[in-house]
């Protein structure tokens, strides 16, 4: 349905994205991972036709759309980042300006802006004014503005920034109910690793430009097949217990967040003890230690040496 | 489609409060703070003017012609020519016509409070600031006049002026009549040579008066009528730069680029801003002039002409709007809204006269003024409040039609193009 060939956008001397490339079949959610800055939101506005990328194509269904964006425009619905909406209008008012927009007009309209109202669970309050809602309801309305022209692509820029972890189910249920029962394709981008392994069949991880690892699931994940995640918290951590966990060569890879000390290490290594002997001589008083299953943030790690977050 | 933008637009600007106060508001009140207090110095009555002018004569004009008549009697004249001057000259009493038939002329009475001083008392009038003016009749100066007239013999009689620089407009006006006066006489002169008879030649008060017929205009133009009309196209101008933020915002949200995905031209788009900011800008106009109407009573001798002009304005406003949005999306920035705010619509409202009217205070001015909106509406609006009628500000509204005319180009090559637009 939709391919990015090669796609790269250079801002002065700042690559923001490089040779990207990717694909999205017709029904697929998929998800496209990475920090802020990692160039996420420009492949978004260029695989929109919103901004021509410096070299690269974009293919709607093997037609570029560089030089006629006619018809991606014409299916795509997108969700900025941004709450893209007129805070001085009534929900209703600002469904029924974009609705216009999208050349809805009539019956047609005021059915589809009760649909969508209903969606997107706002419709006792579709004459309130925008400004009044609460962050998780201006976010379902700007998701809602995008579904009025019944789009075949939604494209979805962290959607969920900000809002409280109500809201935010009932965004990602949404979604997912939108691709089930319509099977629209979606295209969700977020840093939030659990958002993204929720809800995308494919994933794309990118970082400071560049696509570093694509896949399912099960396929990105077995990129640290060979390696396993020791979580290890304590109260009081020190330089010295963190010190020593970095010198030590069988441990690969660890990552200090507040009183959590994450540790990837080979498969068959055993740390457990050498943990509780260098807790010890470090005279660390420990909380837990627990072996976990590898996450996308885990290959995040691996593969970039930072948190998704950072 | 650009219909749904501009109600967008005029909704978005219905449901602002406190914008709308801003933009509505401000002006009604500075019409009523500015024509209350500013109202004596410009009410709509013709300025008073009370210039009070003192005379000083040396010597007795009657002994200055008997001492001419005698004078001709002893020359070698024929007794014709003796006889023609000395009845001509026995009419021609120069200070006397100026005292009498000029300065205390009925046409002049109102204006010229003449008050005839004794020589000795010269140093307390001049010290005096009261008097616009002091006149100095010298020493034989009828008989030097009637000389230098009849026998074209030596020079000629002159009278000193002495003009308060505290009222310029008093000075200004006897310095007038007096020129007016001397031309009279050297007219004379010439007439009494080519022997045209002296009462063909008269001096003529409205001559005289010309800078007190161009102070009472036709129809004046009082304070709160003057206010109405420069808080109004100052006022105007900050629906332009209310649209460049309203714009700025649209695209700083995203909203811009939904419009635009929604396969919606930029075009439309630039279009709808120009025709949003020309029907608001209108719309301000009518309203403060409607308001100004019901509660200060500004009306409008011709109705269809402050339609136009109004017209003319609203669509250089168009004009503006759509420039300070296209800049906004070229820069990504505010900054320039804001400098026109703040800094560009003082300076234009400055210049247009919106304050008070400085064009009277330099040519120079008063034409860069005519080259702002606000100032060319200015002109147009306040002739045709003191009754013109629209062929006289055709090219006050030529010049908006022109200024939104170059302004949309402008705006069109810079508004970013398909693809640059973040």
């Amino acid at each position: 349905m939709l391919e990015l060939v090669n796609l790269s956008k250079k801002f002065k001397h700042l690559y923001a994205v490089k040779n990207l490339n990717m694909f999205i079949e017709k029904g697929e959610i998929v998800g496209l991972l990475g920090p802020n800055g990692a160039g996420k939101s420009t492949a978004i506005t260029m695989l929109s036709s919103l901004v021509e990328p410096t070299t690269g194509d974009v293919r709607f269904k093997n037609k570029s759309i560089l030089k006629s964006p006619g018809p991606i425009r014409r299916v795509i619905g997108m969700v900025p980042q941004e709450i893209a909406l007129y805070n001085d209008l009534s929900a209703e008012e600002n469904l029924q300006f974009f609705g216009r927009i999208y050349r809805l007009k009539g019956n047609d309209l005021k059915q589809k802006i009760d649909e969508i109202l209903e969606l997107i669970g706002l419709a006792d309050r579709r004459k309130d004014i925008v400004k009044k809602f609460s962050g998780g309801m201006k976010r379902r309305l700007n998701i809602g503005v995008a579904l009025l022209h019944n789009p075949e692509l939604i494209i979805m820029d962290e959607p969920t920034v900000g809002i409280d972890p109500q809201s935010r189910n009932y965004i990602l249920e949404t979604v997912k109910r939108l691709n089930e029962e319509k099977q629209m394709t979606v295209i969700y981008t977020s840093h939030y690793m659990e958002e993204v392994e929720f809800l995308c069949d494919r994933i794309y991880i990118m970082d400071q430009g560049n696509l570093i690892a694509s896949g399912t699931k099960e396929e990105i994940k077995r990129i640290l097949s060979a390696e396993k995640t020791i979580i290890v918290k304590a109260d009081r951590l020190n330089n010295t217990f963190i010190d020593s966990l970095k010198q030590n060569p069988t441990i690969n890879r660890v990552t200090v967040e507040n009183k959590t000390v994450t540790i990837i290490v080979p498969k068959e290594i055993n740390i457990f003890q050498t943990v509780l002997k260098l807790a010890e001589e470090a005279k660390l008083e420990l909380n837990s230690v627990d072996i976990k299953t590898p996450t996308l943030e885990d290959v995040f790690l691996h593969l970039t040496g930072r948190a998704l977050r950072d | 489609m650009i219909w749904h933008i501009v109600k967008k637009q005029l909704l978005v600007f219905w449901r602002n409060p406190q914008q709308l106060l801003l933009i509505l508001g401000l002006p009604i009140i500075l019409i009523a703070i500015l024509g209350a207090s500013l109202g004596g110095l410009m009410e709509g009555e013709p300025i008073s003017i009370d210039a009070k002018v003192a005379f000083i004569e040396h010597g007795d004009e009657q002994t200055q012609v008997d001492m001419f008549l005698d004078e001709i009697k002893n020359n070698k004249l024929p007794q014709e020519a003796v006889n023609a001057i000395s009845s001509s000259a026995k009419e021609m009493m120069p200070i006397s016509i100026l005292k009498k038939d000029i300065l205390g002329s009925d046409d002049l009475k109102n204006i010229i409070d003449l008050e005839i001083v004794k020589p000795s008392k010269k140093d307390d009038v001049l010290k005096n600031k009261e008097y616009a003016a002091v006149i100095e009749v010298p020493e034989n100066f009828t008989y030097k006049t009637l000389k230098s007239i009849y026998l074209e013999n030596g020079s000629k009689g002159e009278l000193q002026v002495y003009k308060n620089e505290g009222n310029q407009l008093g000075s200004n006006i006897v310095t007038g009549i007096l020129q007016q006066y001397q031309e009279q006489l050297s007219l004379t002169t010439f007439a009494g040579k080519q022997g045209i008879a002296s009462e063909a030649l008269q001096v003529d008060p409205d001559a005289i008066i010309g800078e007190t017929v161009a102070i009472n205009q036709k129809k004046p133009v009082s304070a709160k009528n003057y206010y109405a009309v420069g808080m109004a196209v100052m006022n105007v101008l900050f629906i332009a730069s209310t649209i460049g933020s309203i714009a700025f915002l649209e695209k700083r949200t995203h909203v811009f680029n939904r419009v635009l995905l929604a396969d919606v031209s930029r075009w439309i788009y630039f279009i709808g801003i120009f025709i949003s900011g020309t029907i608001i800008g209108f719309l301000h106009l009518s309203l403060v002039f409607g308001v100004a109407w019901l509660v200060f009573g500004v009306t409008w001798p011709n109705l269809f002409g402050c339609l136009v002009v109004t017209l003319g304005l609203a669509i250089a406003v168009g004009g503006l709007s759509v420039l300070l949005t296209a800049i906004c999306f070229r820069l990504n920035s505010e900054m320039i809204t804001n400098f026109f705010g703040s800094i560009v619509v003082t300076l234009c409202a400055f210049l247009g006269g919106s304050f008070f009217p400085i064009g009277d205070l330099s040519k120079a001015i008063q034409v860069a003024g005519n080259f702002t909106p606000n100032g060319a509406a200015m002109t147009a609006y306040l002739s045709i409040m003191r009754g013109d009628n629209i062929s006289a500000v055709m090219d006050q509204i030529a010049f908006l039609f022109i200024f939104a005319a170059v302004l949309i180009t402008v705006a069109a090559i810079s508004f970013p193009k398909r693809g640059q637009i973040i």
